[in-house]
């Protein structure tokens, strides 16, 4: 076997679903390592070095949560968090301690698949040393960073200095749910009561700009109650939520 | 809680207790109150008795009866004496009417509770019983395909184990949203019957429901006619996308002959309208009135499910939210629901 693969790190306490994630993973080309403690996971994490993390929150000796923080201090590693916890709540303190994007359990194979090609691609777009980019494509959207110009297709959109802050920064995070709080305290600097509805008019705003209608948002899928995520760059358009 | 409710009592107690000593008083100059005042007192210490909970108050407001009686009312007049013995027998009676009468009201009080408590483990019985009922179906499904295809993997082919492999995913999924639905209804604080509300934005929010409702079922059509303007309205964002997906879904079980499925929301005044509705079947004309109680389906065996619990959990969500569901047929043909819910004020509304 050649050993040029992904490794994933699977940290889940329920045998079955260790069991699935590694059969779905191993088939489909990585190598997967397990464990099924935070402890363990973290015994794993530092002599195995993965490249990412699929995370089980609830765990029987630490909260999975706890675990991320950790992580997050020294690592940029993408963390995939899989859990049963449903609530809006559950899932931005995941995103703000450092997850990268959540499964809800039950899942499908294939969105766990894409969920991971999601992650990886982040990591190979965060490689030390790699120069910044210049432009940003996904779909028929392109950003040019430099000259701060939006175009769909071949014309150009007229943005305001709000909405392009609001797209760059979405789009930098491509693939990645950003919750509303993290938005807002990037472009605004600091969240007060009424800081979500003006991050609501200005998205409103902005999906009438790039010409998106409900059902048909092809560059920026809402996390009802939770956040934004960019559509993945030159991936296709619905990957990320195909069953 | 239980501070503020003693506080009250007491308040009650010594208001009722100075009524008592008020018209005592002023009886006084028109009749005998020897005899009067001891039955006044006796009438208020019944009256404490029920009105405050335990049996502290009643003891206490008789204690302060008898000692009012026997200072102010009862021969020698503004002076303590406990040798006579009608003072002391006075006294007696007094602590037992507040005793019995506590007792009494405690009891009815405890006794109301728990018919009330019977009645919701009565109905939560029901509700496991339906769904135990409504789960095992799928799982029969899932455990039976499974343990086919292991016993027999040799001499299956393909093709019948692609089948039954496909029922199981099927099935698997209807039991996701079995438990989305329950897992919704947990969601509703159940004694308030509340909701945590967020401002959510309109067009997101169908932009989520069709999301997911199109991973769903990718070639069912939905015709959308939402209004242009930005509108924000306050409720359980993830809730009320339960509710539409049950509806639509509804629709694609249940309406026969269904080639598309629309939604309409407008504005009446102040609330936000939701009108769902398909060309398909209808409902049922003796099924209408019952829709939205989940009443009257799950002792049927029949093989129509999904509905009675879809359209219950619709109904409790909406009313959670203060808001209004009704469904009925559409003249030219096929079903419609309607809910709605209230916008939010104005700019300044959090």
């Amino acid at each position: 076997m050649g050993n040029n693969k992904y490794k994933v790190l699977v940290i889940e306490d329920d045998d079955y679903i260790l069991n699935l994630i590694e059969t779905l993973l191993t088939m489909n080309g990585y190598q997967s390592l397990t464990a099924q403690t935070c402890d363990m996971g973290h015994t794993m994490f530092i002599s195995y070095n993965p490249d990412i993390i699929i995370l089980d929150l609830g765990l029987p000796d630490k909260d999975g949560i706890d675990f991320i923080k950790n992580v997050r201090q020294n690592f940029t590693v993408p963390i995939v968090v899989l859990s049963a916890r449903t609530t809006e709540q559950d899932k931005i303190i995941a995103l703000d301690s450092g997850a990268n994007d959540y499964i809800t359990k039950p899942f499908g194979s294939g969105e766990l698949l894409a969920r991971v090609r999601a992650a990886l691609r982040i990591r190979r777009q965060n490689i030390p040393g790699a120069l910044p980019k210049s432009q940003f494509k996904t779909g028929g959207l392109t950003i040019h960073y430099d000259s701060r110009r939006v175009y769909v297709g071949n014309c150009e959109i007229k943005l305001s200095q709000t909405e392009y802050n609001i797209l760059s920064f979405l789009s930098e995070h491509s693939g990645r749910v950003m919750t509303y709080s993290s938005i807002v305290k990037t472009i605004w600097g600091c969240v007060d009561k009424g800081s979500t509805k003006k991050l609501q008019v200005n998205m409103a705003n902005l999906r009438k700009k790039l010409g998106s209608k409900p059902g048909s948002n092809y560059y920026i899928l809402n996390e009802l109650g939770v956040g934004y995520r960019m559509v993945d760059e030159d991936c296709e358009i619905h990957e990320t939520v195909a069953p | 809680m239980k501070i503020q409710g003693f506080i009250k009592d007491i308040v009650f107690s010594a208001l009722i207790l100075c009524t008592a000593f008020i018209i005592v008083i002023t009886l006084h100059g028109f009749i005998n109150i020897e005899s009067i005042a001891p039955m006044m007192f006796v009438m208020a210490v019944f009256l404490v008795s029920i009105v405050t909970k335990g049996h502290k108050c009643g003891i206490f407001a008789s204690l302060i009866s008898v000692i009012a009686v026997n200072f102010a009312f009862t021969f020698p007049y503004f002076e303590f004496s406990f040798s006579l013995p009608e003072n002391i027998f006075s006294c007696i009676i007094m602590l037992f009417v507040a005793i019995m009468t506590s007792a009494l009201t405690t009891n009815i009080k405890k006794h109301e509770r728990m018919q009330a408590e019977n009645a919701r483990e009565k109905m939560r019985a029901n509700l496991l019983r339906a769904i135990s009922h409504d789960l095992r179906t799928p799982l029969t499904t899932i455990y039976g395909s499974c343990s086919t295809i292991l016993s027999n993997y040799d001499s299956i082919d393909q093709d019948k184990q692609i089948k039954l492999l496909k029922d199981v995913c099927a099935e698997a999924e209807w039991l996701n949203r079995m438990v989305e639905n329950l897992l919704s209804v947990t969601r509703i604080n159940s004694e308030e019957v509340s909701v945590k509300k967020t401002l959510t934005v309109l067009e997101e929010l169908i932009d989520a429901v069709i999301v997911k409702f199109k991973k769903r079922y990718p070639d069912q059509k939905i015709d959308l006619d939402i209004p242009e303007a930005f509108i924000v309205i306050a409720m359980d964002p993830i809730l009320i996308e339960q509710v539409i997906i049950n509806l639509f879904e509804n629709a694609v079980f249940h309406a026969k002959g269904m080639s598309k499925i629309m939604l309409r929301i407008f504005i009446v005044e102040n609330s936000v309208v939701f009108e769902i509705s398909d060309d398909g079947c209808g409902f049922p004309k003796d099924k209408i009135k019952t829709l939205f109680t989940g009443g009257g389906k799950y002792s049927s065996d029949s093989g129509k499910r999904h509905m009675g619990i879809g359209l219950a959990v619709c109904a409790t969500i909406i009313k959670a939210h203060g808001g209004e569901i009704h469904a009925e047929n559409r003249v030219e043909g096929g079903a419609v629901v309607r809910f709605s819910l209230e916008m939010e004020e104005d700019e300044n509304g959090q």
